[in-house]
C-alpha cells in the first residue's frame, strides 16, 4: 500500500508529512556512518518508491518528470543525502531498468519487493582499473550451458553493503559497444562477496562497497536484455540515474537557499542585517540564479527525454551544471553562516562533503565535458562514451 | 533516394570522414570493423531518431539492430511512425 495514489497531485509532497522523520538524527548518523534503518522504513511508508513504476506491479505509473518533482520534494524535505542517494539508487538502478528491459520472470518477481523497499538494489559498473572507461570493464561472464559464470571486481558500488540484488554490468564481448551485457543477480549466490562499507566524505549514510565475484553461476533468464545490449542499456538508464539523482540534488538546493535567505535577515552584525552587505546579498543572489538555472536544465531536459527527443547533450550538461552549482552554492552558505557554517551541528558543512560525491559519480564531469565536445563532432577524446554509476 | 543510400550516405559522411569506400556494403559489420564505436552507436540512434522521426524510447535497443545497414533499415522499416511518413 502507497500513500499517494491520486494521480492528478504533484508528487513534489509525497514525502513532506514525514519531514521529522527523515531528518531525525542527522548528524549522528552522519558522523557514524551508518545507512539509517528505520528512516528506510519511512522512505517506504512514504510510497517514493512506487512513483515511475506501472500500476500492475503495485506502482504509481507516474512519469519521468513527475518522478523527479518527487525526488527533488525529497530532497528539499529530508537533510539526509546519503539516505537521498540510496533511494534514488533503489529506484533506478535495478527498478528503471527491469521495466524497460527485463524479461515476465525477472519483472514478476522482483519488481513488486523493489518498489515496496522490501529488496534493496544497487548496480555495479565501476571496477577497481575501469572507472570513468567504463566500455573497457574487465568483469566477465563466460557461457557455459544454460548457465552464465561471472568472475571479476566491482569497486564504489552505492549500496552494496545493504543489498538484496545487484545488476551487474559484465563483459561478454570483444570490446566495442556490444562487449557488454547486465545480469540480475541475488546476494546469496554462491561466489558472490560483497566487501564492508567503505568509509567516505559525504553521503555517509549511504553505504558503499567493493563487490567480488568468484565462479558466480546464475541462469541465462538473469540476463537483462539481449547479451550484447549492456552499454546501450547503461546509456538509456544514466539518463534517468541523472535526471533523477540531480533532482534531489536541486531539492537540497532550494532549501539551503531559504536557510541561507533567512540567515542573511536575521543574523546582525555592525548594526544591520549581513544580507544588508553586497557581499553577503549577491551570493545569495547568485544561489538563486544557480537554483533556478539548474531548475530549468533538469524539467527541460526530463521533459526532452520523456518526449522521446535526443538529449544526450542535454543530460551530459544537466549534470555538469547542477553538481557544479550544487557545490558552489553549499561553500557560498558555509561563508554566509560564518563560525556556525564550519560547525558539524549546523548541517551547513555537510553539504559540502555530500556535494563534492556530485562532480564525480554518474560520470565525472570531466567525461561529460568530453562527451558534449565529441558529440559536437569535436574529434573522440576518450573517455567520450556512457559513464555513470 | 532509397534507405540504404540514406544510411550508407550518414555512416560515410560521420565516421569515415567522407571518405567512401567499396568495403561498406549492406551487411558490412559497422561495429566489428571499429566504424562505429560506442559514442558513435550513441550518435547514430539519436541521428535515427531524428531523421525518421522514431521516439528514443521506441528504438528497440537490440544489438542486433545496429550491425550493418540492412538491419538499421530494417528496423527503421518496421516503425511505426517511420513506415507512415
Ligand atoms: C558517491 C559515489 C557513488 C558511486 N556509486 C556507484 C555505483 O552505484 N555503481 C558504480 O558502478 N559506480 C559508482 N561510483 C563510481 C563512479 O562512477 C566512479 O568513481 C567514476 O565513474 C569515476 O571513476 P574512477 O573513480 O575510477 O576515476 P577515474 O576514471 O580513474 O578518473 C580519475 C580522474 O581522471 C579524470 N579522467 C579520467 N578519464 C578522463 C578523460 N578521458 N578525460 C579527462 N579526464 C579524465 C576523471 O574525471 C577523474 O577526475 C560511485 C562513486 C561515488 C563517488
Amino acid at each position: 500500500m502507497t500513500a499517494t495514489t491520486d494521480t492528478t497531485t504533484d508528487t513534489f509532497d509525497t514525502v513532506a508529512a514525514w519531514a521529522e522523520d527523515l531528518n531525525r538524527d542527522n548528524a549522528t548518523l552522519d558522523d557514524r556512518g551508518e545507512f539509517p534503518w528505520e528512516k528506510w522504513k519511512t522512505i517506504q511508508r512514504s510510497g517514493i518508491l512506487a512513483v515511475p513504476f506501472e500500476r500492475r506491479y503495485g506502482g504509481e505509473g507516474r512519469s519521468l518528470t513527475e518522478t523527479m518533482r518527487a525526488l527533488e520534494g525529497l530532497g528539499y524535505t529530508s537533510r539526509d543525502a546519503g539516505l537521498n542517494f540510496s533511494t534514488s539508487t533503489q529506484i533506478v538502478s535495478v527498478g528503471l531498468v527491469l521495466q524497460a528491459f527485463g524479461n515476465e520472470e525477472l519483472t514478476t518477481t522482483y519488481l513488486p519487493k523493489i518498489i515496496s523497499g522490501e529488496l534493496i538494489t544497487a548496480h555495479a559498473i565501476t571496477e577497481p582499473t575501469n572507472g570513468s572507461d567504463a566500455t573497457g570493464i574487465t568483469t566477465t561472464a563466460r557461457r557455459d550451458g544454460d548457465d552464465y559464470v561471472l568472475d571479476g571486481e566491482k569497486m564504489f558500488i552505492t549500496n552494496a553493503p545493504i543489498a538484496d540484488l545487484l545488476l551487474l554490468y559484465v563483459r561478454t564481448g570483444p570490446p566495442g559497444p556490444f562487449g557488454l551485457s547486465c545480469f540480475l543477480v541475488e546476494r546469496d549466490t554462491p561466489g558472490l562477496r560483497i566487501g564492508e562499507p567503505l568509509d567516505k566524505m559525504g553521503l555517509r549514510t549511504s553505504p558503499l562497497g567493493a563487490v567480488t565475484l568468484d565462479g558466480v553461476r546464475v541462469p541465462a533468464s538473469r540476463r537483462v536484455g539481449q547479451e550484447g545490449a549492456g552499454f546501450l542499456i547503461l546509456d538509456h538508464i544514466m539518463k534517468r540515474e541523472i535526471l533523477l539523482s540531480f533532482s534531489i540534488t536541486l531539492g537540497e538546493m532550494t532549501h539551503r537557499l531559504e536557510r541561507c535567505v533567512r540567515q542573511a535577515r536575521t543574523r546582525t552584525q555592525f548594526g544591520q542585517p549581513i544580507g544588508a552587505y553586497q557581499a553577503v546579498s549577491h551570493k545569495i543572489a547568485d544561489m538563486k540564479i544557480a537554483v533556478e538555472t539548474a531548475r530549468k536544465w533538469l524539467y527541460d531536459t526530463g521533459a526532452k527525454v520523456e518526449a522521446g527527443e535526443d538529449a544526450s547533450i542535454d543530460v551530459a550538461a544537466t549534470k555538469t551544471v547542477v553538481s557544479e552549482a550544487n557545490l558552489r552554492t553549499a561553500l557560498d552558505a558555509v561563508q554566509i553562516f560564518g563560525g556556525s557554517g564550519f560547525l558539524s551541528a549546523t548541517g551547513v558543512e555537510a553539504d559540502v562533503r555530500n556535494a563534492v560525491g556530485g562532480t564525480i559519480y554518474s560520470g565525472t564531469n570531466e567525461v561529460q565535458r568530453n562527451r558534449i565536445a565529441s558529440l559536437l563532432g569535436l574529434g573522440s577524446p576518450a573517455g567520450e562514451g556512457v559513464r555513470r554509476g | 533516394m532509397d534507405l540504404e543510400t540514406q544510411i550508407r550516405d550518414y555512416i560515410v559522411s560521420e565516421f569515415l570522414s567522407g571518405e567512401d569506400v567499396p568495403d561498406l556494403t549492406d551487411d558490412f559489420d559497422l561495429i566489428e570493423n571499429g566504424v562505429v564505436d560506442s559514442l558513435g552507436l550513441v550518435r547514430l540512434i539519436s541521428h535515427l531518431s531524428k531523421t525518421y522521426a522514431i521516439p528514443v524510447d521506441d528504438i528497440p535497443l537490440l544489438p542486433s539492430n545496429f550491425r550493418d545497414i540492412e538491419h538499421i533499415c530494417a528496423f527503421i522499416r518496421q516503425s511505426p511512425v517511420a513506415a507512415s511518413g
